[in-house]
């Protein structure tokens, strides 16, 4: 189905309230929500606890657990390895926390030190056995996971020049990307030798990038496309060659497609591209917006002559559309949101500084 | 912040958010009133109502060592005393100027001029002399001393470890080498008291160097203190927040003046060029180094056998891991080890450890871990208990000091990777390899002035103390 030619309309499900601070951000446990294991998520905020919320049959959504008494200042990030059974909360008292669950249980095995001051995100690479994290010291951080909850350093890597506010590690291969206060977008990767991380790409403003704060990127289910959002108010999609990139014949540098300017008039602050190719996004003015491809253009470009993406953004100009705004999703602030990976629902979980957690169905209307 | 300084520094910098007058803990003690003793000679009353004459707050890196903030995030707060400038100036008031030469900076200039390592060392003698400098002497032979200094604080160390029961002694081991500037100064600012205990109270060579010419070497040549100007060239900038350490001054009586003057504050090391500044001089003096003449050296303070040699121990960043290993195999263990240690890689080529069996059982373990990613694992393993490392030779760059930010750079066309390893090799190229214990000088030093090494004298002299660096509340808003 053309999700272009379909009307949508996004339906609230449940206002989750329990936190008694603005709501930073939220994750989807991985390993829930098939083969019968209800659906879960963790939510963190600033008044530094993590809460993990499941679905409790019906429409009803339950904090199973209050995660406390760990982080001494807010917790900024949350994010499951790829199992389902870690969870890694970065917080800005510096630390970085990991919650095993025992039994029914969320205990705290390792405590990562090592940032000087505010850590802003963490991220845990697909294979589960890297973690990044990122912050105001400006630096950005790999660790390696080793048995019994250990975890190494393998490398500190210094090149933003200001806040870093979110690592993301690409969804099939060993690359990470962070961005910046500094406006960049950096793609880290082991050097040759694997001795150690380097810098192979910077997205800067002579890449058409982003004028103002990188706040968030999200990859396409593929992982050969990323977005990014700013507090330029624009999103920006960017692309790179997902055979060369897999081929392992070199780096394949990222690109820009387009720019979605004219729809955003606040900052930006979150983005999540889901499954299916619905690109969401959550913004200091309250409300949340979907965008998706806009297939027929693009297909007419690509069908014309065998071009590179370079060209398809010079020839073609925006190719994704606004399918959906929600105005007041919130009352205050979107700072996160995040699609489910459930097969059958188009679920997702919105966090805000109003302090509340809201889950949504994007529902089609006949 | 500068990019000069080692990794382990570049870290602590948080600046961001705040605007250049927040940033400074030092800007908001106000502005100083001009000294007022200069106005003695002028009229009691002033007619005009002249504005008040202050002027501007100077930082230097002796306020930011003592602040829990950033370390420095201008290059110009980068100390006037530790500038060329200040070097030259000194030359011409008058001073006796020393210079004292790391090796690593001598394997710098060996390796940007084709020379090897005692062509270089002869012909930096003469560039020096030929600006005045009194005499030109070699950091390999005060690091000879902080090593046999190390080697007994170990085994006084590993006995405590011994003798005492479960609950006794746990901060004797491992012990952690002292040299690296940038991690003493992230250990006392970051780390706070923990990982203190654990660190050799040895002071580096280029602090020794500095203590035996300003108490020893003036006394032979018959020089007051305060008559000598000494200056260090180092592969590093973090030395020169290591010489502006308050631990490193001392106070003399200046003489023939009896009463009522204050002592005068005397520096072990006065001025840390970087390998980089000294090319910088000759380029600004235009001089090609490879095209002068050989001196003779000073051998006073310098590893030169009589045959001509240069003479060292085994290792880039100076060789606490090796030296101390072997120190205590045989002495301990009765061990003789001869030729390189194997070291096996850990981690990366910049974590490795050493190890001696008897039989069939580990009896020492050590490890160079040098960069600041394996910094942060060792220390957590400190911080953990885990750590069953015996000794640590830790230094805040990745390569260690040969490839210090303060060396030449590489060339167009070299990688970094390139000359590091040009570095390595040159570094021992013909410099024979010595046990510290027999180094003559060494020895006359013990001799004439220390007594032996760990002597009361030796701990006055040659030892320090570390600070924990308490966090202030300024630096805490900062930290918002």
């Amino acid at each position: 189905m053309d999700l272009l030619e379909g009307r949508f309309e996004l339906k609230e499900i449940q206002t989750l309230e329990g936190h008694t601070d603005r709501v930073w951000s939220l994750a989807w446990n991985p390993a829930t929500g098939s083969a019968g294991i209800p659906p879960m998520f963790a939510s963190c905020s600033g008044d530094k606890t993590v809460r993990i919320w499941q679905h409790s049959g019906l429409q009803s959504w339950d904090c199973k657990a209050v995660l406390e008494e760990t982080h001494t200042r807010t917790v900024r990030s949350c994010v499951w390895s790829p199992s389902g059974k870690l969870l890694a909360t970065a917080s800005f008292d510096a630390t970085t926390a990991i919650w095993e669950q025992i039994g029914g249980d969320f205990e705290c095995v390792s405590t990562l030190e090592g940032h000087e001051n505010e850590v802003k995100s963490v991220s845990w690479s697909a294979s589960g056995s890297l973690l990044a994290t990122c912050g105001r010291d400006k630096s950005v951080w790999v660790w390696e996971v080793q048995p019994g909850n250990e975890f190494d350093c393998v490398s500190v890597l210094q090149g933003h020049t200001q806040d870093v506010k979110m690592v993301q590690w690409h969804p099939s291969i060993d690359m990470l990307f962070s961005c910046s206060y500094d406006n960049t977008i950096k793609v880290w990767a082991e050097d040759g030798d694997g001795d150690d991380w380097q810098c192979v790409q910077t997205l800067g403003e002579s890449n058409n990038g982003h004028t103002s704060t990188v706040w968030a990127l999200s990859f396409s289910p593929s992982g050969d496309k990323m977005v990014t959002c700013s507090d330029d108010l624009t999103l920006k999609i960017w692309g790179t060659d997902a055979q060369r990139m897999h081929s392992g014949d070199g780096y394949a540098p990222w690109t820009h497609i387009c720019t979605l300017s004219g729809y955003h008039d606040r900052t930006i602050f979150s983005v999540h591209w889901s499954r299916e190719g619905i690109i969401a996004s959550g913004a200091a003015d309250d409300a949340i917006r979907f965008f998706v491809e806009d297939k027929e253009s693009s297909i007419a470009v690509m069908d014309a002559v065998m071009v590179t993406i370079v060209m398809v953004s010079e020839v073609d100009g925006p190719s994704y559309k606004l399918l959906l705004k929600k105005e007041k999703a919130h009352d205050m602030d979107v700072n996160s949101v995040q699609w489910s990976s459930l097969e059958n629902k188009r679920l997702l979980a919105s966090a805000s500084d109003d302090g509340t957690i809201k889950i949504w169905e994007l529902v089609s209307v006949p | 912040m500068s990019e000069k300084f080692s990794p382990a520094l570049r870290i602590g910098d948080l600046n961001d958010y705040i605007a250049p007058s927040q940033a400074c803990v030092v800007s908001l003690k106000g502005l100083k009133k001009n000294n007022t003793s200069t106005n003695l000679d002028k009229p009691e009353v002033v007619i005009s109502a002249k504005p008040l004459q202050t002027e501007p707050v100077k930082i230097s890196l002796k306020d930011c060592l003592a602040c829990s903030g950033c370390i420095t995030s201008a290059e110009t707060v980068m100390l006037e005393k530790q500038s060329l400038d200040e070097f030259l100036a000194n030359i011409n008031k008058g001073k006796a100027v020393f210079v004292s030469l790391s090796p690593q900076s001598r394997a710098s200039f060996a390796v940007h001029f084709g020379l090897s390592p005692l062509q270089a060392f002869l012909k930096l003698t003469t560039f020096f002399k030929s600006l005045g400098v009194k005499a030109v002497y070699d950091t390999s032979c005060s690091r000879d001393l902080v090593l046999a200094e190390c080697c007994y604080e170990f085994i006084s160390r590993y006995n405590a470890s011994q003798s005492a029961n479960d609950n006794g002694c746990k901060s004797s081991l491992p012990m952690i080498s002292a040299a690296c500037p940038g991690w003493i100064c992230y250990a006392e600012k970051t780390l706070g008291s923990f990982v203190l205990p654990y660190i050799s109270p040895v002071k580096s060579p280029q602090q020794t160097i500095g203590a035996t010419i300003k108490h020893y070497i003036s006394q032979k040549m018959h020089l007051k203190p305060e008559e000598i100007y000494h200056v260090t060239v180092m592969p590093c900038y973090d030395k020169k927040l290591e010489a502006a350490r308050d631990d490193f001054t001392f106070s003399v009586q200046p003489q023939g003046e009896p009463f009522g003057n204050a002592d005068v504050r005397i520096t072990e090391v006065d001025s840390v060029l970087t390998s980089g500044e000294v090319l910088e001089l000759m380029q600004l003096k235009s001089v090609d180094l490879s095209s002068l003449e050989d001196s003779p050296l000073d051998r006073l303070l310098t590893n030169i056998s009589d045959e001509g040699h240069l003479y060292g121990v085994y290792g880039g960043s100076g060789g606490y891991a090796d030296t101390v290993f072997r120190y205590a195999a045989k002495t301990l263990f009765g061990r003789e080890i001869k030729g390189p240690l194997d070291y096996t890689i850990v981690r990366n080529t910049d974590f490795q450890e050493v190890s001696l069996e008897v039989n069939g059982k580990v009896v020492l373990k050590f490890a160079l871990c040098y960069g600041f990613r394996n910094l942060q694992n060792i220390v957590r393993k400190i911080k953990s208990g885990k750590c069953d490392y015996n000794f640590l030779e830790v230094m805040a760059c990745p390569s260690g000091c040969l490839n210090g930010g303060g060396q030449i750079k590489p060339k167009p066309g070299q990688t970094a990777k390139d000359l590091i390893q040009s570095l390595e090799t040159a570094y021992l190229e013909n410099v024979l390899i010595a046990n510290p214990f027999d180094n003559p000088i060494m020895k006359q030093i013990y001799e004439e002035w220390l007594g032996r090494p760990g002597s009361e004298k030796a701990k006055k002299y040659l030892h320090t103390e570390y600070h924990p660096v308490v966090k202030s509340i300024t630096a805490e808003l900062h930290n918002w």
